[in-house]
């Protein structure tokens, strides 16, 4: 027995060092920020992470500092970071999605933009960077990054050429839209679709086909919450005789007209291997997309079709934000630096460089932003941007809507009961977080 | 007590214990510790982050009759379980069979049949979800070879659950299948013998010895394809993600999307301990039953 307790004494001491918990001791010299950021082309406001060496070399020899940049897969990213502020092994600068940062707020686990630099940005940025940065009384949580995307109606030219319509001309109102859908739609001899007129997203994530279909749903006058700017409460009504007659529309596309298919692909890769005369989707996915994957394709862009004449089209609006958490052992320099990072000269720089939009309405005015084609373009659709509701409960409430639209189009349920389901589910999603 | 540590000391049990205590240490704190939280946590709501724990009773399981979408996933759950016990353990025991007898390289098929097994299931499953492509996918292009209509597999709400199904008999049978290799070779070929010198052709060789036989073999197998079923969430997340439209949604795929989509944790535990209950209830039930019919060599 005793020499047991010898052995094991001894093995305690040889082995202990070995079950450390890693803490190293504090070396002296910089601190360390760390920033993550979605790893892969998810988004093209992270290209300068990866493409610009020595990104914030100046902040760091002004502050003797070091960034360290760290990608992050973006599947789980959310769920990482929220797994890490539980843990107390929060990064202190995350670039995230402005769909993410209710949830993040839900924990108060953002750092507060200060008043003053909240009012100073929103004296310089672009309404719809206004709207994006505005978490409710002009509070902010982080700065949104340049490259904002948009949603935008993008056509084949030529496809349209060949059914004898205006190549130049997108269908203005959803009437003509479902009407070019049938005429640029082509059958095989077997009566299956070779080509859609209008590649719909019906697959993956409901929040990703929220996206796809928001220009329908908000295009209705459907709104997300009764109150945009709340971050608890509110209430949701979908089940309103135009968003019935929008998405019974849909419906009608796959099933009456034929115009369209479940069994096509993600509708960007159809417009892009020439499967589908139209798609809506993320305007720099296919500024970006197409010059490698179609340097053939005669594309359009417009936006997209509002429901008839005298209502306006809705354009959803995604932005990524640099924001610092709260849990950060180095708040005040991390602020510091995404004050640095997101500064006007910066902008311009970046947004020029990746040939994206700025935020400061001064960079606007500069070249190339204020005569690139493609940029002019984009410009277009601004007046139409929206951007999603600010509510801790978005997560739930875009799940039912999405979840809502593919019991539709997978004929699981009626318009109108799925939109009612939708609703109680998003106002349960609601009532849950107060 | 004492006599009981009287003969523990003289016959030296402590060193056993002392070796296995590591392993029973780490089993209590990875396994009970975490299970028994989870029962705690489904009677509050919690913030995890702030560590915020407000006691709702039994608020979080009333809730979860109200979830059509937490009822869909355990039908979707129970089929999936069910049709998975049936067809990989019969199509394993059949497989097993026929790799009993000799033939010309066997022990290459075998492999081939065992080589999904080991295969990382969400590799697979990425693999999978090309071969299932509605449009370019490698089945709906035989199925046009061949002259028959095509499917939208993981495309349509329909066929969704069943591809997930036969991904999995895909991905399980080549371990049924070596499980039961090692109860027929366990099984005495006097019995073959006897059998044949009655009179007794292949199918009454099947069904009236290898099957009674093999009881504890397919017990086994039952139980254990029935607890890893009830779990299943690697392939429903690469495949479908529960979708279309709920239509392959299954219990652990909603605890997931609770507790980490919608940060409510202490529902999330709820659903967690309502599976738990739901695992341990059948596999009591599966062992009781088969103890009736197992036949013991």
């Amino acid at each position: 027995m005793r020499r047991m307790v010898i052995i094991s004494l001894l093995l305690f001491v040889v082995l202990a060092p070995g079950f450390s918990t890693g803490v190293q001791e504090k070396k002296a010299g910089p601190v360390t920020l760390t920033l993550w950021y979605p790893a892969g082309e998810i988004t093209q406001t992270t290209r300068a992470y990866r493409d610009i060496p020595n990104l914030f070399a100046a902040f760091e020899a002004a502050n003797n500092c070091k960034i360290e940049l760290v990608a992050v897969d973006y599947d789980t990213m959310q769920q990482k970071i929220l797994t890490a502020m539980a843990g107390g092994q929060v990064p202190d600068i995350g670039h995230i999605s402005t769909t993410w940062m209710g949830g993040f707020l839900k924990d108060k686990g953002l750092y507060q933009v200060p008043e003053a630099d909240a009012k100073a940005w929103m004296a310089v940025v672009t309404p719809e960077i206004q709207a994006l940065s505005d978490f409710g009384g002009g509070k902010m949580y982080g700065y949104p990054n340049w490259g904002i995307d948009i949603y935008g109606l993008f056509w084949n030219k030529d496809m349209f050429k060949e059914a004898g319509l205006n190549p130049e001309a997108a269908p203005k109102y959803w009437a003509d839209f479902r009407d070019t859908s049938k005429k640029t739609s082509v059958t095989n001899p077997d009566g299956t679709l070779k080509r859609v007129g209008y590649a719909i997203r019906h697959l993956g994530h409901p929040h990703g086909i929220v996206d796809k279909w928001h220009w329908l749903l908000e295009g209705t006058g459907m709104k997300f919450i009764s109150d945009y700017n709340l971050l608890k409460g509110g209430s949701c009504s979908f089940n309103q005789p135009n968003a019935r007659a929008g998405l019974q529309m849909a419906y009608d596309m796959v099933y009456k007209d034929k115009s369209t298919s479940l069994e096509f692909p993600d509708p960007r890769d159809c417009l892009l291997k020439g499967l589908a005369s139209m798609q809506i989707s993320e305007t720099i996915s296919i500024q970006v997309r197409a010059p490698k994957e179609a340097p053939n394709l005669n594309w359009g862009l417009a936006a997209p079709p509002a429901m008839k004449e005298g209502t306006k089209p809705a354009c959803s609006v995604a932005g990524w934000c640099t924001s610092v958490f709260a849990q950060s052992k180095n708040i005040n320099l991390a602020y510091r630096a995404i004050k640095w990072y997101n500064g006007k000269e910066n902008d311009y720089a970046q947004a020029k460089q990746f040939m994206v939009t700025p935020r400061y309405t001064e960079n606007w005015a500069k070249e190339p932003f204020s005569t690139d084609p493609y940029i002019k373009q984009f410009k277009a659709l601004l007046p139409y941007a929206r951007v999603y509701p600010r509510s801790l409960a978005l997560n739930g409430i875009m799940t039912s809507i999405g979840t809502a639209v593919q019991k539709i189009l997978h004929n699981e349920l009626g318009v109108e009961a799925a939109l009612v389901e939708a609703e109680n589910t998003a106002n349960a999603a609601i009532k849950a977080l107060e | 007590m004492k006599n009981y540590l009287g003969l523990a000391i003289r016959r030296k049990w402590h060193y056993a214990y002392m070796f296995i205590a590591p392993i029973i240490v780490l089993f209590g704190i990875f396994r009970i510790y975490p299970a028994v939280q989870t029962l705690l946590f489904s009677f509050f709501s919690i913030n995890i982050v702030s560590k915020e724990y407000k006691p709702v009773g039994l608020k979080n399981f009333l809730l979860l009759l109200e979830d059509n979408t937490f009822l869909r996933s355990i039908e979707n759950t129970l089929i999936y379980t069910v049709y998975i016990v049936m067809l990989s353990a019969f199509l394993g025991m059949v497989l097993a069979s026929l790799f009993n007898s000799k033939f010309a390289f066997k022990k290459v098929f075998r492999a081939v049949y065992f080589v999904p097994f080991i295969t990382s299931t969400v590799a697979a499953a990425v693999v999978w979800s090309y071969l299932y492509d509605p449009k370019f996918g490698l089945f709906n292009m035989l199925l046009r070879l061949v002259g028959l209509p095509t499917r939208g597999w993981i495309a349509s709400s329909h066929d969704a659950l069943a591809s997930i199904i036969i991904f999995s008999i895909w991905k399980t049978l080549g371990y049924n299948m070596v499980i039961f290799i090692a109860g027929l070779q366990g099984i005495p070929d006097a019995f073959y013998e006897a059998a044949i010198i009655d009179g007794a052709g292949p199918l009454a060789k099947f069904f009236r010895i290898t099957v009674p036989l093999l009881s504890p073999t397919i017990v086994f197998i039952v139980i254990y394809n029935t607890i890893v079923a009830l779990k299943v969430f690697d392939q429903v997340f690469v495949l479908t993600a529960g979708g279309p439209a709920d239509a392959s949604t299954v219990v652990v795929l909603q605890i997931y999307k609770q507790a980490f989509e919608n940060y409510r944790f202490g529902y999330a535990s709820a659903m967690a301990f309502v599976l738990f209950v739901f695992v341990i209830l059948i596999t009591i039930a599966q062992y009781r039953v088969s103890r009736k019919w197992e036949v013991q060599i």
